[in-house]
């Protein structure tokens, strides 16, 4: 377990190599906070609410949507990158599971981005845009438990999209696909609530929601009382389908680079 | 250490018919040939041996090792490495070999090798006594001592390389393998490389397999070699029976101090050595003999015994051209 600890901290050692990457991570960051805002402003000038949601509670929303879109990616990068260049066989002559290497290289970089972009945009949101409080406590506590969930599951799919690479060699096409996706139907962009009918009953059948619109919206209190936990249930429904799909194509690919020499 | 029997490895290959229809039907009808990438070899490798393993481009060579290493799993046949077979128990199998591969780099390009070497430390599980004592004596044979501290993407491409071997030996693995370790690096580079080699061989008895296509390193550091090509061993053996028995002939040249209108052979040498013409050069005389039925102190004693004689050349066999040879014969 400790190995896996300390492939996190290279990660963050790593991350932080060159201090003017790392800042201007955190500058970027907050200059997409400000389009936010600025954006949002323009569209609610002349109304003060839209399918009965305020400017405030739209900012709430977007801006925690931001801040956790910036989680939902994961290992799959790094993993394509590992295929595209033939390295994942020197790395399977570590004493290792590369996948869970990876893993833990992925949650370093996560610990990164906490203090490199979610920090700052934090304080500059609370300051200056002026965000509200979550719903209620068990709003509070429910949200970082759902936020979670969500992050996982964003990392689980993203490790689905990496390993496709096993086949595809080059996945950029389906990381384009799997990001536009993300940012529609994970509710990043806009609620998944102003979009028709008809959409918002497809995005149940699809596990991108249960990413951010879920979390997010348990913390706003768009869903709220009996509505919470059977969403929750969704996520954790999909988290295991994604944790089953990923596991079943790593164990593909391994028997794949064994078997054929990737 | 290692032992190898009937070891095959095949793969299939998707075969493509030509042109642009021939690309369109790939892509829904596919017929596969299959490649014997390794074809049923066979070696023993015992503990401390230096073994070079030679072949040309798609001989073969990474495929065995990579089935050696556990990262890949053969068709057939059997393979050991320290008791344990490689691809049954990949993780453990690992935690006892290293590896240097030359075109690839295994320490973290953005940081300095220290912080590499600390994390191998642990990925390795090796314990702080041993990694500081390591580290130090390999430092030491390396000097690497200044270069510690500098970011990987800094380094030269012969300080990355000592320092990539570092890496490869710092958890005292009982078999290493080397690929091509000394490609592209300078004189003074490449011959700290093989005494850092030749020195943990015979001080930890590291088993190591080099494969290279640099025939000065198999010279330098191996007394066996096993040549392979399309998958099969050609030669396994000692590196000098290797160079006499396919060696016909050695080659010395005679520049005389006078020109002659016609150089004869010396009479005692008549029937043993073959007369190379050269062209335009009037005062050369060239011989060619096998070194079994006559020797090159004995040619030369005699040619100096009729001749006066300004200067000699002996064309030393090398290794490349046997190696050349036995691939056409395989061929």
């Amino acid at each position: 377990m400790q190995k896996y600890w300390k492939l996190l901290l290279s990660q963050v050692k790593l991350d932080t190599a060159y201090s003017l990457r790392f800042w201007a991570g955190s500058i970027t960051s907050v200059i997409r906070l400000v389009m936010l805002y600025a954006f949002w402003q323009a569209v609610y000038e002349n109304r003060t609410t839209i399918v009965d949601i305020s400017l405030e509670q739209m900012l709430t929303y977007s801006v925690l949507a931001v801040l956790l879109s910036s989680y939902i990616a994961g290992a799959g990068t790094q993993l394509a990158a590992g295929v595209l260049n033939g390295d994942v066989a020197i790395e399977l002559m570590r004493p290792y599971d590369y996948i869970n290497k990876l893993i833990s290289l992925d949650l370093g970089s996560k610990l990164t981005s906490i203090i490199r972009e979610t920090l700052p945009m934090l304080v500059v949101a609370l300051l200056f845009i002026g965000i509200h409080a979550p719903h209620s406590w068990e709003h509070a506590l429910l949200f970082l438990f759902s936020t979670l969930t969500g992050i996982l599951i964003g990392a689980q799919i993203d490790l689905v999209v990496g390993l496709l690479s096993f086949w595809t060699i080059n996945i950029s096409g389906l990381r384009i696909l799997r990001a536009s996706f993300l940012l529609f139907f994970s509710g990043t962009l806009v609620p998944i609530t102003l979009f028709p009918q008809w959409l918002q009953i497809v995005c149940t059948y699809m596990p991108f929601p249960s990413m951010v619109f879920v979390p997010v919206s348990i913390y706003t209190g768009q869903i709220q009382g009996a509505d919470i936990y059977p969403a929750i249930g969704l996520q954790l429904f999909w988290l295991l389908v994604c944790w089953m799909v990923s596991r079943l194509f790593w164990l593909l690919a391994k028997r794949r680079i064994t078997i054929f020499g990737g | 250490m290692i032992e190898v029997r009937g070891l095959s490895k095949h793969y299939r290959i998707a075969k493509r018919k030509q042109g642009l229809l021939g690309a369109i039907q790939g892509l829904f009808i596919r017929k596969y040939t299959s490649k014997k990438a390794v074809d049923d070899i066979s070696f023993t490798i015992a503990s401390g041996e230096v073994v070079g393993y030679i072949g040309s481009n798609g001989a073969g060579k990474s495929t065995t090792i990579k089935m050696l290493s556990g990262i890949l799993t053969p068709t057939s046949g059997d393979v050991l490495v320290n008791g344990i077979v490689p691809y049954r128990e990949r993780q453990k199998n690992a935690k006892k070999i290293g590896a240097v591969f030359g075109q690839r780099t295994q320490l973290m390009w953005d940081l300095a090798p220290r912080e590499s070497y600390d994390l191998l430390k642990h990925i390795y599980q090796i314990p702080e006594a041993i990694y500081q004592k390591n580290l130090h004596e390999m430092t030491e044979k390396l000097q690497l001592h200044s270069l510690l501290d500098i970011p990987v993407r800094q380094l030269s491409l012969g300080q990355k390389m000592r320092c990539e071997f570092v890496a490869a030996f710092l958890h005292d693995p009982a078999v290493v393998y080397l690929d091509e370790p000394t490609i592209g690096l300078d004189v003074a580079a490449k011959s700290r490389i093989r005494s850092f080699i030749k020195q943990m061989n015979e001080e930890k008895g590291t088993t190591i397999i080099l494969t290279t296509h640099d025939m000065q390193d198999i010279e330098e550091l191996c007394r066996r070699i096993i040549i392979i090509d399309n998958g099969q061993i050609l030669y396994d053996g000692d590196l000098h029976a290797v160079k006499n028995s396919f060696l016909h002939e050695h080659v010395i040249s005679f520049e005389l101090d006078e020109e002659k209108e016609e150089i004869l052979i010396p009479g005692e040498l008549e029937g043993l050595v073959t007369y190379i013409p050269e062209e335009g050069n009037s005062n050369k005389l060239t011989l060619s003999f096998h070194p079994e039925t006559i020797s090159a102190a004995q040619v030369i004693a005699a040619v100096l015994h009729h001749y006066r004689v300004r200067d000699v050349s002996i064309a030393e066999p090398k290794i490349e051209s046997i190696v050349q040879e036995i691939y056409e014969r395989g061929a």
